[in-house]
């Protein structure tokens, strides 16, 4: 009796408070997030085969990993989806910056466009990937009718066979689909930014380029590196849309790790490799979202006027 | 005694009547009880479903839906249920090429279901739902397919005199695959038109592959439990797909198409043959097609070892082991799969698995003066019992598809030669099946 009072005088002394309020929190996290990662782990040194629980148990050491560092074509599709990220969220940037400062321009009817803009956003990707599809198909899609119709071209490319097209292809739905997120973040960059500099810096004489590069750039590039840092864990949304468009072929020619990763584990329902995968996929996670964070607070550095 | 056999004739016909009605229940047997399924879903599938309200009325229970997605959609949530350990669901959609990877999750309805509902589908389509002897799937429509071909193109003249000047031999449909590579390469003027086209990706590619290696008279598995398709018979079947596109006589994308884009493709009328299933075949000759009136129809042409290609599948509905109710899910596929679902299925050009629906569409048909479905019927129907098989029964018939269809795809875009892409297959192929011993 006298150790349980102890305990619960523990529980709710002053001290304690703190830990036992954040204490649902930490539990909900161990569930949702710790224990499924425990779980994969773990998975990824059996057989495990979504079809069959009983290979669960059914421990392999490292030869999913050892399979997958001798294995060509992860390595291809490890580093194609470094080069699509690297492309996607750089253009996206580029040009969600260009249509945040156009609309930061605009005096009348500038919600309407805000709205219009985000309407990218709205589709499902596997509408994205099929609306692309058509577009993009060799025979009656959209865009080599048009290209035939006007004289271009007499070919029918083969916008979602040729390696290069077809990667230029899904990058396209992929940047349509997505660089709205790129301007909303930079255009809520642009209305808190203060006058005071930019008055000031036209008052020094500076012209439009020098007033962009060396004040709204810099104000904005705290915002461009948290869009990116979202952008570079949300951009696997782009599975559904490589997968419609071209499922990470012809001959792999397309494959990026979350396709590659999504049939290994659940069409051919082996999800110990899959998960395997996974975790050596996540190395590129981990250096994407630490390069953009240290590039995050090297930009507010330079904000706070440390440099 | 004659009052009573004639009150006993009139309560048994009208017994019969429900149970006819209810495909198997009583009226109100399963009252309250909630049937939950899970049903693949799209176009094509959806008029049968208008029926399931008739069943609930007939015998009480309700059909809670869980799911109603494609069937790659399907399979993967299926898959996570296995996982997961959470089937609380009774009835699902299944096929012949994905049923052997679900293990015991199936019931074997050779257990539950009267004979005679067993025997109302054709003995090969219950024969190719059987996996490891167990029956696991009743079937409600078959796919296989034959060659479409714009008639027109064979009543030119010109095209005649051409043909036979060129080939040495009468231009008419083809009867072999050979045939139809030469036929595909005249016709071919790319890239306003080509020769004929195919599913270039997924299973969808394997099952074209495999079935053209079984009519080229080579074999999917060796005798010693390996693949044995990278064989002489297996680099002849690949071939063709290659020299077709290597030809320019195929659209340049059909390594990245699926159904919809063959099926869309032809009746944009810039195909002149295509090999696909009976579900376009209203669709080719209605209003929506740019040729309308001028589609032709025949078996599915030969291989060089004389056996037409046949790959076959089936959409079924089948019962888990887990549903708590194996009665009420029973008499849901049975009512589901009776004549008069099938019909409603067929009147929309699917293939009905019962031979008495079968003979009553192409007799409702000709009724109704429609000579181009009693043709596609008939077809479809003699192909179905004298050509159709099955994909190999084996539950690594998927993931084998999944190694083998990248390196299709690199044979055909000229990475690979075919002996080339079908080794590597057969070594990745070969890794899975040494991984499951």
């Amino acid at each position: 009796m006298s150790v349980l009072t102890n305990i619960k005088r523990k529980m709710f002394s002053e001290q304690a408070t703190p830990y036992v309020l954040l204490l649902p929190a930490v539990i909900m996290i161990l569930i949702v997030v710790l224990f499924p990662l425990i779980f994969s782990l773990y998975t990824s040194f059996t057989g495990y085969k979504l079809t069959r629980p009983d290979t669960l148990f059914k421990i392999v050491g490292f030869r999913n990993y050892v399979r997958i560092f001798s294995d060509w074509d992860f390595w291809v599709a490890f580093f194609r989806t470094v080069g699509f990220l690297a492309v996607v969220i750089n253009l996206e940037f580029l040009l969600g910056l260009g249509i945040a400062l156009l609309i930061n321009k605009v005096t009348w009817g500038q919600r309407t466009m805000r709205t219009i803009m985000m309407f990218p956003m709205m589709f499902s990707p596997i509408l994205v990937g099929f609306q692309f599809k058509f577009i993009f198909n060799d025979n009656v899609g959209i865009l080599n009718n048009a290209l035939q119709a006007l004289g271009i071209t007499d070919a029918a490319i083969p916008w979602l066979v040729d390696g290069w097209l077809a990667m230029g292809a899904i990058a396209f739905a992929e940047i349509w689909m997505s660089t709205s997120i790129f301007a909303i973040l930079l255009l809520a960059g642009l209305f808190a930014m203060p006058k005071d500099p930019l008055e000031a810096a036209q008052v020094d004489g500076c012209n439009a380029w020098q007033t962009f590069r060396h004040i709204t750039l810099p104000f904005l590039m705290p915002f461009a590196y948290i869009a990116m840092t979202i952008r570079s864990l949300d951009v696997a949304r782009a599975y559904d849309v490589v997968d419609t468009m071209t499922g990470g072929g012809p001959a792999g020619r397309t494959e990026l790790l979350w396709t590659l990763i999504a049939r290994t584990g659940y069409d051919s329902a082996n999800m110990g490799m899959a998960n395997a995968m996974a975790y050596v996929s996540i190395i590129l996670s981990i250096a994407f979202t630490y390069y953009f964070f240290s590039k995050l607070v090297a930009a507010r550095r330079y904000m706070g006027g440390a440099q | 005694m004659g009052l009573f056999s004639k009150l006993s004739t009139a309560l048994l016909a009208g017994a019969t009547a429900v149970t006819m009605f209810a495909g198997g229940a009583s009226a109100g047997e399963f009252d309250g009880y909630t049937l939950r399924v899970k049903l693949i879903g799209g176009a094509q599938y959806e008029p049968l479903y208008t029926r399931i309200p008739e069943w609930e009325a007939a015998t009480g229970a309700k059909v809670e839906i869980l799911s109603r997605k494609n069937h790659f959609e399907l399979d993967r949530e299926i898959k996570q249920d296995i996982a997961s350990g959470s089937i609380n669901w009774c009835v699902g959609s299944n096929h012949t090429s994905f049923a052997p990877q679900y293990g015991s999750l199936y019931v074997d309805l050779n257990v539950i279901l009267p004979d005679d509902v067993i025997g109302s589908i054709s003995n090969n389509v219950n024969k190719a739902s059987t996996v490891d002897g167990r029956l696991v799937q009743l079937a409600r429509h078959s796919d296989v397919s034959n060659l479409y071909y714009i008639k027109s193109l064979y009543e030119d003249e010109k095209n005649q005199a051409d043909f036979k000047a060129e080939y040495g031999y009468d231009l008419a449909p083809p009867e072999t695959w050979d045939q139809v590579k030469d036929q595909a390469i005249f016709f071919a003027d790319p890239p306003n038109f080509y020769g004929t086209q195919y599913v270039g990706k997924d299973e969808g590619i394997s099952g074209r592959f495999y079935e053209m290696l079984v009519a080229e008279g080579g074999s999917f598995f060796g005798s010693d439990g390996k693949v044995a398709f990278n064989s002489e018979e297996g680099v002849r079947a690949l071939q063709w797909f290659v020299d077709l596109y290597e030809a320019k006589a195929v659209p340049a994308g059909v390594p990245n198409y699926l159904w919809d884009e063959t099926g869309l493709g032809f009746a944009s009328g810039t195909v002149a043959l295509s090999l696909d299933w009976g579900g376009w075949a209203s669709f080719f000759n209605s209003a929506d097609s740019k040729i309308q009136g001028d589609v032709g129809l025949i078996r599915a042409p030969k291989g060089s070892s004389g056996k037409r290609t046949g790959w076959s599948g089936s959409h079924s509905f089948s019962i888990t082991e887990a549903c708590d109710n194996k009665q009420a899910a029973a008499s849901f596929i049975t009512f589901l799969t009776n004549f008069d679902s099938q019909m409603v299925e067929a009147r929309t050009g699917l293939l009905p698995t019962r031979p008495d629906a079968l003979e009553a569409i192409i007799e409702e048909s000709k009724a109704k003066g429609d000579d181009w479905l009693v043709h596609v019927f008939e077809t479809f129907g003699t192909s179905m019992a004298e050509d159709a098989f099955a994909v190999p029964p084996t539950h690594l018939w998927i993931p084998i598809s999944n190694e083998l269809f990248p390196q299709l795809q690199a044979a055909i875009v000229g990475e690979k030669t075919a002996q080339q892409a079908l080794d590597d297959a057969a070594a990745a192929a070969n890794q899975l099946i040494e991984d499951e011993s």
